[in-house]
């Protein structure tokens, strides 16, 4: 098959707008992501007052508590939307992979068992960005079987069953209890998110992932390496999945593929409902975070109200159509 | 060689042909490997292909012909199961309406989510995405979080009782004649070349009079109705429907269709080499049974292939090649244009 070169990053995912539209759909996210956001938050408010135990100290840790695993996992999902390759399906199932190895290593001791977690959860992400970044693979076809990969290996790993720390295991309690109230997960994600924010502002490397995501053809052109940027951005991202799935681990003092739960999703939703645009090259870590805050909000105002599971994530998918529809839609211009 | 020799491999060698290939070589390979560990093939074998072929088969037709018309619709196992659970619930004592209402179901998931897509120009993954959520929401509202059992176990023994050739069931004939209609309809009118051109080339299409909105919509409407189906018999043809947020079947139709020679960036494919992809595949799948290998095993293949097709199909595998082969020509060029300087002195 025959495939001009300015169709590669068409099919790396971007969504190949012309200049001119960008610049206006840039003007329009100015005003109608704000609105879209006040407008949920309103939303939110309005079921707190009329919720009964909603406004409580208790609960906010709560939402905090929920609100802490899927943000890590956020700001991995933020710099691969970034980078303009939508988002990965499997970052839940790399951090609930990381857990089981967490825990697994923790006979040579805590620090020992991070790190492995944490570089396994780098290795998973970078080897996905190499052929998405470097032969512009379909990244949702790609983090799809990857997740697939990384189940089958823990599953084969594992013999099936949940990992439990061994006798002699460190004490690793401390990763999973609040300071001064505040779940620990909580502390992570706000460590995470400066850092995260200060490589985006003021490394090179965010200039550069700013300029891929915002065209795969510019960036070739400038010269820079749209294989390791993409490489890098999903690399960081499987870091923060292995993080989370570190603290998860230590909160739940087992582990095994059924940690893999709604993380993705939720992650996902978090960037887009924070206003990161799904096409890249725009957004930033702060707006996931406060997109995670309002989906864990919304999740916990619906778990007081006595929503079932269905409802939940029905709403979830309504939320996340409304939120790409609202700050997403490029009716000037065509896509192709 | 005569003249209609090198016609017939001119024929087999065309990119098209890809699927073919590859069916021929997976059928080789079920027919020779269990022989060789022993084990002995039966109908029953064949059957579960083409048991596999009902349950799927549509599935990955659907998610086909969005990758034609250059979308993916991520939201296919959730309608899957939509109509499975519509289906279930609703048709308990009156089966036809049980299908009639999850065809509904899904038509009209796949019509709200291509609208959206089409008329605001949207993403699909990421609205499908959106709507797999949403879909999979109703889906456990229906069952209210649980299984629902279909008491009409009659109908599901009479839907998979082997019929033709002790291996084709009622079930698994539906899915077949669905793939021929379909075919038919994208061979002989001109919705196939419409969904071509749409997925190729957009704005080309747009300005060849092609009403590219329409065509789109049409085709998130079918990516809603077949699987919505399939589910429906399979849910009468196992006496339930459950919940459940696994993407297998997602990972079961991309593969499939990638096998089948559909290609991602749009434009490219058909309904015989999605048929091919998916027989290729549930031979795979039935190998691994008849080798009796764990779950695991299982999962790594089936993610190891997605990941070798995807690679495959990737625009940027050609360019590199191509990029690595201009190199080394020009490397040699250049090395022999030294090897002619130094040679006078």
């Amino acid at each position: 098959m025959n495939v001009p070169e300015a169709d590669l990053a068409l099919a790396a995912g971007g969504d190949g707008v012309a200049p001119s539209s960008l610049v206006d759909r840039g003007r329009r996210q100015r005003v109608i992501r704000p609105l879209a956001f006040a407008l949920l938050a309103a939303m939110i408010v309005y079921g707190a007052v009329s919720t009964s135990g909603f406004l409580t100290w208790d609960n906010a840790k709560a939402i905090l508590a929920s609100m802490g695993f899927v943000g890590i996992i956020a700001v991995g999902m933020t710099l691969i939307m970034l980078s303009g390759n939508l988002f990965s399906l499997s970052l839940g199932t790399t951090a609930a992979v990381s857990a089981m190895a967490f825990l697994a290593a923790l006979h040579w001791g805590v620090a020992a068992a991070i790190a492995a977690a944490l570089v396994l959860g780098l290795v998973i992400g970078a080897a996905q960005g190499l052929v998405v970044g470097g032969l512009a693979a379909d990244p949702i076809i790609i983090t799809i079987a990857a997740g697939t990969l990384q189940a089958g290996a823990a599953a084969g790993l594992s013999g099936g069953s949940s990992i439990q720390p061994s006798a002699s295991a460190s004490a690793y309690s401390f990763l999973a209890n609040p300071i001064g109230g505040i779940p620990f997960s909580i502390y992570v994600l706000v460590g995470l998110a400066l850092l995260g924010e200060l490589l985006l502002r003021r490394g090179r490397f965010g200039r550069r992932l700013y300029l891929v995501g915002d065209s795969h053809d510019a960036a070739f052109a400038a010269g820079l390496s749209v294989t390791r940027v993409t490489t890098a951005a999903f690399a960081v991202a499987g870091g923060c999945a292995a993080i989370a799935g570190v603290l998860i681990g230590a909160f739940n003092q087992n582990a095994s593929l059924l940690l893999t739960g709604t993380y993705t999703y939720d992650a996902i939703a978090a960037a887009i409902v924070g206003g990161n645009a799904i096409s890249g090259g725009r957004g930033s870590i702060s707006r996931s975070i406060l997109g995670a805050l309002l989906i864990a909000t919304l999740g916990d105002l619906m778990l007081l109200r006595n929503y079932s599971t269905g409802a939940q994530i029905l709403v979830k998918g309504v939320v996340v159509i409304i939120f790409v529809a609202a700050l997403n839609s490029s009716r000037l211009g065509e896509r192709r | 060689m005569t003249a209609r020799a090198l016609t017939a491999v001119r024929w087999a060698g065309r990119p098209g042909r890809r699927p073919l290939w590859s069916l021929l070589v997976m059928l080789a390979a079920f027919l020779v490997i269990p022989a060789m560990s022993g084990e002995e093939l039966t109908t029953n074998n064949f059957y579960d292909i083409s048991q596999n072929f009902a349950s799927l088969g549509l599935v990955a037709l659907a998610l086909a012909l969005t990758m034609i018309a250059g979308e993916f619709d991520i939201a296919i196992p959730a309608t899957f199961l939509l109509g499975s659970m519509v289906a279930v619930k609703f048709g308990q004592h009156a089966a036809a309406l049980g299908i009639a209402l999850a065809l509904a179901a899904g038509a009209l998931a796949g019509l709200a989510q291509g609208t959206i897509i089409a008329k605001l120009k949207l993403n699909s993954m990421s609205v499908t995405l959106g709507g797999y959520l949403a879909i999979l929401g109703v889906v456990y509202l229906l069952g209210h979080s649980n299984t629902v059992e279909f008491e009409n176990y009659a109908l599901g023994i009479a839907l998979e009782k082997a019929r033709l050739f002790d291996v084709i069931s009622i079930r698994a004939g539906v899915s077949i004649a669905v793939f021929v209609v379909v075919a038919i309809l994208l061979w002989t009118t001109r919705l196939g070349p419409e969904l071509r051109a749409v997925g190729a080339d957009r704005r080309s299409a747009r300005t060849a009079g092609v009403e590219a909105d329409r065509t789109l919509i049409a085709v998130f409407v079918a990516s809603g109705v077949l699987p919505a189906l399939a589910g429906a018999l399979q849910g009468y043809a196992l006496a339930y429907a459950a919940p459940s947020t696994s993407t297998s079947a997602l990972i079961f139709a991309a593969t499939a269709a990638l096998l089948g020679g559909v290609s991602l960036s749009g434009g490219v494919g058909t309904v015989a080499g999605v048929a091919a992809g998916v027989l290729t595949l549930g031979l795979l799948q039935e190998l691994l049974v008849v080798l009796a290998a764990s779950e695991y095993l299982n999962s790594l293949v089936t993610g190891g292939l997605l990941v070798f097709v995807a690679l495959l199909s990737a625009p940027g595998l050609v360019l590199r090649w191509r990029a690595v082969a201009a190199r080394r020509r020009s490397r040699a060029l250049s090395s022999a244009n030294a090897g002619a300087r130094v040679d006078p002195t």
